[in-house]
């Protein structure tokens, strides 16, 4: 055995070797996709939501400093989107419906953000809109008609859009909520609907006192 | 020699950034050729090293389980989606990939291979092929979209990848049980 020595440090090494690897690469046994990682990531920076333009379903045209002093909850879907955006966009209302009256409108806005400005116009948003219960005030939707600053907000909240042959594209999907002050303060998964408005009753209720 | 040469023309070609990009372009090329292809480049680079430092391979890795470790450790760290994406948007890890793998993985596989026993060869066949079944498994069963830079398409077409291989392992391990080579020497 003591002929082996090295053998065992050399084991040592390599073993110690990967299990750093492991613990550097997951962000310390945490994240395995590069999307947990990002949420980690975006929870930990909270970055501010940058002061796009938005184009609403009802042709109305305003920066995002419009929603000053209120909770933002946000999604981003494009409309022709046939599989996980009519979902995310029904548990988004799910989530909508679970919020108390007394806060819709005065301390949150629901907002869905298209990140397809050329085909969801505000004609089509406004016929989105329809499908899922929202009422186009309190729960808006809206496109980014500048693609630089469409850009600039998907990189910056992590959001990566592959577009595929057929006109379609591949999103990661998640459920944001932008604080009065348009720093980003939660991001939540979308198929946890019971979770998230439970998040958001928290944060709205700790406002009211 | 001329393998080494061979070894490092294929691996300059392999880092040749439009050859990356073409091969990081699709999902199941990325991780079952573009990877096993560095490995390979390693493995013929192999006898440079040995020759230039063989005091180090017979001091550090004389039975050959050190270096087989390393092998199983890289390959399955290669093997989380994480990875994938992280070499595609950062440049280190791109970089360290390209390291890692021909270098830590294929060059140690050469030199352990040798090395160690039979019985060690099919445990490591053994690992791989629950490595393998569990990632295939994995890839083609999760709701989930498990790369951000690529469609849940390529992971399931990734996904039945693994699952061939790993298929491909078990028929291998299973002869083993009622074939001898020897009858057929």
């Amino acid at each position: 055995m003591i002929k082996n020595w090295r053998n065992m440090v050399a084991i040592t090494i390599v073993l110690a070797f990967g299990v750093g690897l492991f613990f550097f690469g997951t962000d310390g046994f945490q994240a395995f996709t590069a999307e947990t990682a990002r949420t980690k990531k975006l929870l930990e920076e909270k970055p501010q939501f940058p002061n796009v333009t938005l184009e609403d379903s009802k042709e109305r045209v305003y920066s995002f400093s419009e929603f000053d002093g209120k909770y933002v909850f946000i999604t981003f879907i494009y409309t022709a989107c046939t599989d996980v955006c009519p979902q995310l966009e029904m548990n988004m209302n799910e989530v909508y419906e679970q919020i108390p009256k007394e806060f819709i409108g005065e301390d949150i806005i629901f907002l869905s953000i298209s990140f397809d400005p050329e085909q969801d116009d505000p004609k089509t948003l406004e016929k989105y809109r329809g499908f899922f219960g929202s009422d186009g005030e309190t729960w808006r939707m809206a496109r980014i008609p500048n693609q630089e600053e469409l850009d600039s907000l998907l990189n910056e909240f992590g959001v990566i859009v592959i577009p595929e042959d057929d006109g379609n594209f591949t999103h990661n999907s998640a459920f944001y909520l932008v604080n009065p002050d348009g720093y980003l303060e939660e991001v939540m998964d979308y198929t946890k609907i019971d979770e998230a408005a439970e998040t958001v009753r928290a944060i709205l209720d700790g406002t009211e006192e | 020699m001329t393998q080494a040469i061979f070894g490092l023309l294929f691996f300059v070609f392999l880092i040749l950034p439009p050859v990356a990009s073409l091969m990081e372009s699709i999902m199941i090329i990325h991780m079952h050729m573009q990877m096993p292809l560095l490995v390979i480049s390693g493995f013929l680079m192999a006898p440079f090293f040995q020759k230039k430092l063989p005091a180090f391979f017979e001091k550090w890795n004389q039975i050959g389980i050190p270096g087989i470790f390393l092998f199983i450790i890289i390959m399955s760290y290669w093997s989380i989606p994480r990875t994938m994406d992280d070499a595609l948007t950062i440049q280190a890890v791109e970089i360290f990939k390209f390291i890692s793998l021909p270098f830590l993985v294929g060059v140690p596989l050469r030199d352990s291979w040798a090395k160690i026993s039979t019985v060690w060869k099919n445990i490591t066949f053994i690992i791989f092929l629950i490595l393998f079944t569990a990632m295939g498994i994995l890839y083609i069963a999760s709701p989930d979209q498990l790369c951000n830079n690529y469609l849940r398409t390529e992971q399931v077409t990734l996904g039945w990848g693994f699952i061939t291989m790993a298929a491909a392992i078990l028929i291998y391990l299973v002869q083993l049980l009622f074939i001898n080579p020897a009858d057929y020497e």
